[in-house]
């Protein structure tokens, strides 16, 4: 264990109590519409987040916040967003489904379901063609994986060898329908492989490897140039989205447990290094629940700038 | 001032543009053609508009990809929130059902969903329009449909000079812009100056002007309707009106216009319900009214996917010929 490994288990608490903050503020009905947390994944994407460079970008589901957060987006903006205030990301207009934060790396999540993933080959067309060491890390679901943008875009990064990192969080459920059931095949990523992709895969009590693996892929795909794909098993510790009755598709098994085992954080100074990071980003969060709403202006200035724009 | 084709205006455009930023580049099928093929020869694209390019830039800028629209717009679409200006060439705008979810949810809302934080300098070249028996998919006019999708800028150039500068705009706004080509006018001449400048976007042309009735007509039906207008000289003065941007439109030109003529027609091969017309006559009605001295009329297709067989596609579309008793049977109302 090295000190990036500390910087990212600093990360992954950040994005835990982010999200435990959030789900907070969705109790206190602060949460317009429905919050869909990442818990489960947060040393997956630290990882991700802690290994980028400039002019490395991200694309996430609708499950993003973790990897804005990761990625340096600011946690006061991020929650300000979430809440739909003018202080957030995007001034509240597009929302938990939709965080944008350019130039932290994070591109864009998305509402539309794989989506997001060809938008990261444009990411990793641009480095290639700027030639600036880039590549692109498009991030999507196991719900994603039978989506015709993903199928396509392996195909396509495979064809124009991109720098294009794909990561599918398995979590085993989209929304409420198992992996194993809407899936023809039980192996996504042989399909991958049958693409002529070079996978790897990851299993979510692997966090030793984690740490490791996502730093040699991305490595791997700045000197090469050619896309990787990485299947990455998480558990989704909070549902669907934040609240939902259903029980299943909850999984008990904590990553961060076992990096904090593997760190031996108890009893040593990083423990209350977590509760300092906790307790600033629970200020935060609640500093975002009291901003101040968008002006009733903006949308009719938004349209006169759309279309005066040019 | 020299005579030039949609297609060579198009061509000329694309060099000039690829010339003046190395961060412009060309995406779509068979826009080189011959890729993974022992062929040196450049195809250039179906219909020519991209011809010479990758042997001039490079095939690294003008990028030859799978039968894939989904995925190509997409990655284009990225490329232009992360610095380059892409040109992306769906073959037929017939095609874009196959990526719509990239056009309508992606493109068009990720510089408002970030805030402004991102710009999309990105076009998307396509095809419209019948007349050359291509059948129900690679012959539809969709101006109107993605007209009413907020964050896209639609334009129908009708001529060469509009075709080329339409096109410099279009690349330099930071919206993403379609641009229709009408397949039946690619080799329509018509003078240009040869430096090709640039046309703002969102201004309309009077292309002719007249005092009796306004006639708004896009893309293909500007020619036929200017010729009606010439068969009608003798009796009436006819005023014809290019929108060449089909959104944001020039209202203010329609209206102005309007306003002296007291009478519309609205010449279009988009839809014939929920279409552009409709829009025209919707908004000329809101803001006009008190000027028109008759309702205003359309000349658009029958409600039905474009026929195959030659004689029903000519009859499908409005025509010379229909325009012209239209302006005479609403003159004489």
């Amino acid at each position: 264990m090295d000190e990036s490994h500390y910087q990212i288990y600093r990360t992954a608490c950040q994005i835990r109590a982010f999200e435990d903050a959030i789900a907070r503020a969705a109790d206190q009905g602060q949460v317009p519409g429905l919050a869909h947390l990442c818990t489960g994944a947060e040393i997956l994407e630290a990882t991700i987040c802690t290994t980028l460079l400039d002019n490395d970008f991200v694309t996430g589901s609708h499950r993003s916040h973790g990897l804005a957060i990761g990625c340096g987006a600011d946690t006061y903006t991020t929650a300000a967003e979430i809440f739909g205030k003018a202080a957030g990301l995007s001034g509240g207009f597009g929302g938990t489904q939709h965080l944008v934060a350019a130039k932290s790396g994070f591109l864009t999540s998305n509402g539309i379901v794989g989506a997001q993933v060809p938008l990261a080959a444009g990411a990793a067309l641009t480095a290639k063609t700027l030639k600036n060491g880039g590549i692109g890390i498009g991030v999507f679901g196991d719900g994603a994986a039978n989506q015709g943008a993903v199928l396509e875009t392996m195909n396509l990064a495979v064809a124009l060898d991109l720098p294009l990192l794909f990561i599918l969080e398995n979590n085993g459920i989209g929304q409420s329908t198992s992996a194993e059931y809407a899936s023809g095949g039980t192996s996504l990523s042989k399909r991958a492989k049958a693409f002529g992709l070079r996978v790897e895969t990851l299993q979510s009590s692997e966090v030793e490897r984690t740490l490791k693996l996502i730093p040699k892929l991305i490595n791997d795909i700045r000197s090469t140039g050619k896309p990787v794909f990485l299947e990455a098993f998480v558990p989704r510790l909070s549902g669907h989205y934040y609240g939902e009755q259903q029980d299943f598709g909850k999984d008990t098994s904590d990553p961060l447990s076992i990096l904090e085992h593997l760190l031996e954080i108890d009893n040593s100074s990083l423990d209350g290094e977590r509760e300092q990071l906790e307790s600033t980003i629970r200020a935060e969060v609640a500093r975002a629940v009291t901003a101040i709403a968008p002006s009733p202006n903006a949308l009719a200035q938004w349209e006169t700038n759309w279309r005066a724009s040019s | 001032m020299s005579m030039l084709s949609i297609k060579d205006a198009l061509n000329k455009a694309h060099h000039q543009l690829m010339e003046a930023d190395e961060t412009v580049i060309v995406i779509g099928e068979d826009i080189v053609g011959g890729a993974g093929t022992d062929s040196d020869s450049e195809l250039g694209g179906v219909f020519g508009v991209t011809a010479g390019l990758a042997a001039r830039f490079g095939k690294h800028r003008v990028i030859d990809t799978p039968i894939s629209e989904t995925a190509f717009v997409g990655m284009g679409i990225g490329a232009a929130a992360t610095g380059l200006k892409p040109i992306i060439e769906v073959m037929f705008c017939d095609f874009m059902g196959v990526c719509f979810d990239q056009i309508l949810n992606q493109a068009a809302k990720i510089r408002f969903l970030s805030g402004d934080q991102i710009k999309l300098p990105l076009v998307i070249r396509t095809t419209m329009g019948a007349g050359d028996s291509s059948g129900a998919m690679h012959s539809q006019s969709l101006h109107g449909l993605l007209a009413s999708v907020a964050g896209l800028k639609v334009v129908c150039p009708s001529n060469a000079a509009d075709a080329a500068g339409l096109l410099k705009s279009a690349l330099l706004d930071p919206n993403p812009v379609v641009l229709l080509e009408h397949k039946g006018l690619y080799d329509y001449q018509s003078y240009v100056e040869p430096s090709l400048p640039a046309v703002p976007l969102g201004q309309g042309n009077l292309a002719r002007e007249g005092k009796d009735i306004t006639v708004v007509a896009t893309s293909a039906m500007v020619s036929k309707t200017l010729k009606a207008a010439d068969l009608l000289a003798d009796a009436l003065s006819v005023e014809v009106i290019d929108p060449r941007t089909i959104s944001p439109l020039d209202t203010n030109l329609i209206i102005k216009s309007v306003n002296k003529t007291g009478r519309l027609l609205v010449v279009d091969e988009g839809a014939a319900f929920v279409g552009f017309a409709d829009a025209v006559i919707a908004t000329t009605t809101e803001q006009a009214f008190g000027s028109l001295r008759q309702a205003p009329r359309k000349l658009v297709p029958p409600h039905t996917p474009v026929p195959y067989a030659p004689n029903l596609e000519r009859q499908w579309l409005p025509g010379t010929k229909y325009i012209t008793e239209t302006v005479r049977s609403m003159m004489s109302e």
